[in-house]
């Protein structure tokens, strides 16, 4: 059991995707936190953003696209498909949103996959061979130190928040200290050790130019997503969500437009998941219709519900749990 | 190729034989909808499991029909044990509409995953004296499909003669209107609610074991009509069985006729378009009210 832990921990490549799915599970599982912890939206439909931020993503870059383009065009076009969904719902009971984002990620799917799309979407061959981002990166020396310096900074900034985040809860919970300790000591050298693997990851950029490069930019854009998502949800606006999650009506009466606030997250939402999904389209290097089931869906949810709906930290804790879980 | 004036007839008849088989069902989903105010995702799953009982029994050498009747009973029996140990307890806890409709969908996983176990994932097909399909001059009528027209308009008949004539079918339409009136008016609402799951849980079976008489028998078989049975019942004003047999005829004959001019792939999507116009449009249906 010992030495078969130990060979996880010396297989670093291995780890190094680990921590690249971690971030990428943590991105589109923070959408749909915004849409179900925060706004109380049933989203079962979160592939569905997906399969469309993913494939719009990677056919821009085929298109000759640069990549950090192709993929704002990913995630604006999940959200028009919020839009599309949350205009004919929102302003109904809450079963019809559930109905309509589960058709709908299924029909996005089965359009992908469909013959008559072939010449688009390759059906279900799926697409491969695509650009990757970074792929022709070769940093400096000193570029490196710097990119090395810019991860430490994000990755400590995130383990301060978060576990001042976390750590807040549990002593409000009364457990014994010790357990408490030594759990977070246990985690704590556990993550030093993922820190200088990733580090030597970055200053060995050219031994595998796309693993690190993807490892950096979606750490990266998870912090600045959970950042984003932070302020936002500490705001007015994000208030009046949280409002309208405990209570529709009493948000109503207090003269908010409800309708315009849930559109806004829906798409926000969407557009999270679908930046997530471009990046691990990325990460495999390839894209299938069949990888936007329904099941992944479920999985999103099992991530935030895993955490603790409602809480971004939380979200990030769930894809940390269930990332290693299913990998 | 035939010309498009020569298809229409024979499309039409495919869907008013698909309409059938979704408006079985889409009268269970409405009236569990109006009796007891749940979505139910697990409906589809049913309809599965309506037709694996169908094909184990027939099988082992039953009769289709009866092996069809057996399966509906067991089905009903299913539905009881579920609303006594899942709905039942969770309307005492006066659990929301939300959790209501979380847990019909974990409830529809655990019942495919649990149909794939137990049968394996393969597609069956019923044993069947193999039938020629009725030339009726302008279209082919498969037999089955036949049969299956008839079955549901059978069906149809029972239910209307049901909620009419008789004093639960009464009972039903009243609790479904107001809950509260209903039980202040005496009416003991704990048995209508299981009235409802018997007719409903029967009802859905039987369209899954058409559904398999007139597809194949396989696991995904009711999850794949999940959306347009909500198509349907949603065209038809929720919680109104007959207008859910209305807009399951609608939605059965607009899925077959967009094959005219939309890849076959795309029919699911219909359902889903004419559900999202009727949403956007008139979310209160077609025919307003209930029953």
């Amino acid at each position: 059991m010992v030495e078969y832990l130990l060979s996880y921990l010396q297989a670093k490549d291995y780890l190094v995707f680990l921590v690249t799915s971690v971030a990428i599970y943590s991105i589109f599982s923070l959408g749909l936190n915004l849409h179900w912890g925060f706004t109380g939206l049933l989203n079962f439909g979160h592939a569905g953003f997906m399969a469309v931020g993913a494939y719009t993503t990677v056919l821009l870059t085929l298109a000759g696209l640069p990549w950090f383009l192709a993929i704002v065009a990913g995630g604006l076009l999940a959200a028009v498909l919020g839009l599309v969904m949350g205009f004919s719902t929102l302003k109904l009971r809450e079963d019809y949103l559930a109905i309509v984002t589960i058709g709908v990620s299924e029909v996005v799917r089965t359009v992908v996959r469909s013959r008559a799309a072939e010449p688009l979407t390759r059906g279900t061959l799926g697409i491969q061979g695509f650009a990757l981002p970074l792929e022709q990166f070769r940093p400096t020396l000193v570029t490196r130190y710097g990119m090395m310096a810019v991860f430490s900074l994000v990755v400590g900034f995130g383990v301060w928040r978060i576990g001042r985040a976390l750590l807040g809860r549990f002593r409000s919970q009364g457990r014994k200290p010790w357990i408490t300790l030594g759990l977070m000591g246990l985690v704590g050298a556990l993550g030093l050790y993922l820190w200088t693997v990733c580090l030597e990851s970055i200053y060995n950029f050219k031994a595998n130019p796309v693993q690190a490069g993807l490892m950096f930019l979606s750490v990266i854009v998870l912090a600045i997503v959970f950042v984003g998502l932070q302020l936002l949800v500490k705001s007015p606006w994000g208030r009046v969500l949280k409002a309208i999650r405990e209570d529709e009506e009493v948000a109503r009466a207090l003269g908010k437009n409800v309708f315009a606030y849930k559109l806004q997250s829906l798409m926000l939402g969407g557009f999270i998941a679908g930046v997530g999904a471009a990046f691990s389209a990325w990460q495999l290097s390839n894209v299938y219709p069949d990888n936007f089931r329904t099941d992944l869906t479920f999985n999103t949810w099992t991530i935030v519900v895993l955490g603790g709906a409602g809480s971004n930290p939380g979200t990030i804790l769930g894809a940390v749990i269930f990332g290693p879980i299913v990998l | 190729m035939e010309s498009i004036a020569q298809q229409i007839p024979q499309l039409l008849t495919n869907g008013i034989a698909l309409g059938s088989v979704i408006a079985l069902s889409a009268v269970g989903l409405s009236l569990t909808y109006g009796v007891l105010r749940l979505s139910n995702f697990a409906h589809g799953d049913y309809m599965t499991m309506g037709a694996y009982f169908t094909w184990t029994l027939n099988l082992m050498g039953l009769n289709i029909w009866l092996a069809m009747v057996l399966s509906a009973a067991i089905m009903v029996g299913f539905a009881l044990g579920a609303e006594k140990l899942l709905w039942g307890p969770m309307r005492a806890k006066r659990a929301t509409p939300t959790t209501l409709v979380i847990l019909s969908i974990g409830l529809a996983l655990f019942l495919r995953n649990g149909v794939i176990l137990a049968w394996g994932a393969d597609s069956h097909q019923y044993k069947l004296p193999v039938e020629s399909a009725l030339n009726l001059g302008l279209v082919k009528l498969p037999f089955n499909n036949f049969l299956v027209i008839l079955l549901a308009l059978g069906a149809i008949a029972l239910l209307r003669y049901i909620l009419q004539n008789t004093k639960v079918g009464k009972a039903m339409r009243a609790v479904a209107d107001d809950v509260d009136l209903a039980r202040v008016t005496g009416i003991n609402v704990e048995r209508v609610v299981l009235w409802t799951w018997v007719i409903a849980a029967g009802l859905t079976a039987l369209g899954g074991s058409m559904l398999g008489l007139v597809e194949a028998v396989r696991p995904n078989m009711g999850w794949f009509l999940i959306l347009p049975l909500f198509a349907a019942v949603t065209l038809g004003g929720i919680g109104n069985p007959y207008g859910a047999i209305a807009g399951a005829f609608v939605i059965g004959i607009a899925q077959e006729m967009s094959t005219l001019f939309l890849p076959v792939e795309y029919k699911t999507a219909v359902a889903l378009l004419i559900m999202m116009l009727v949403l956007l449009v008139k979310p209160q249906g077609l025919f307003r009210g209930m029953m």
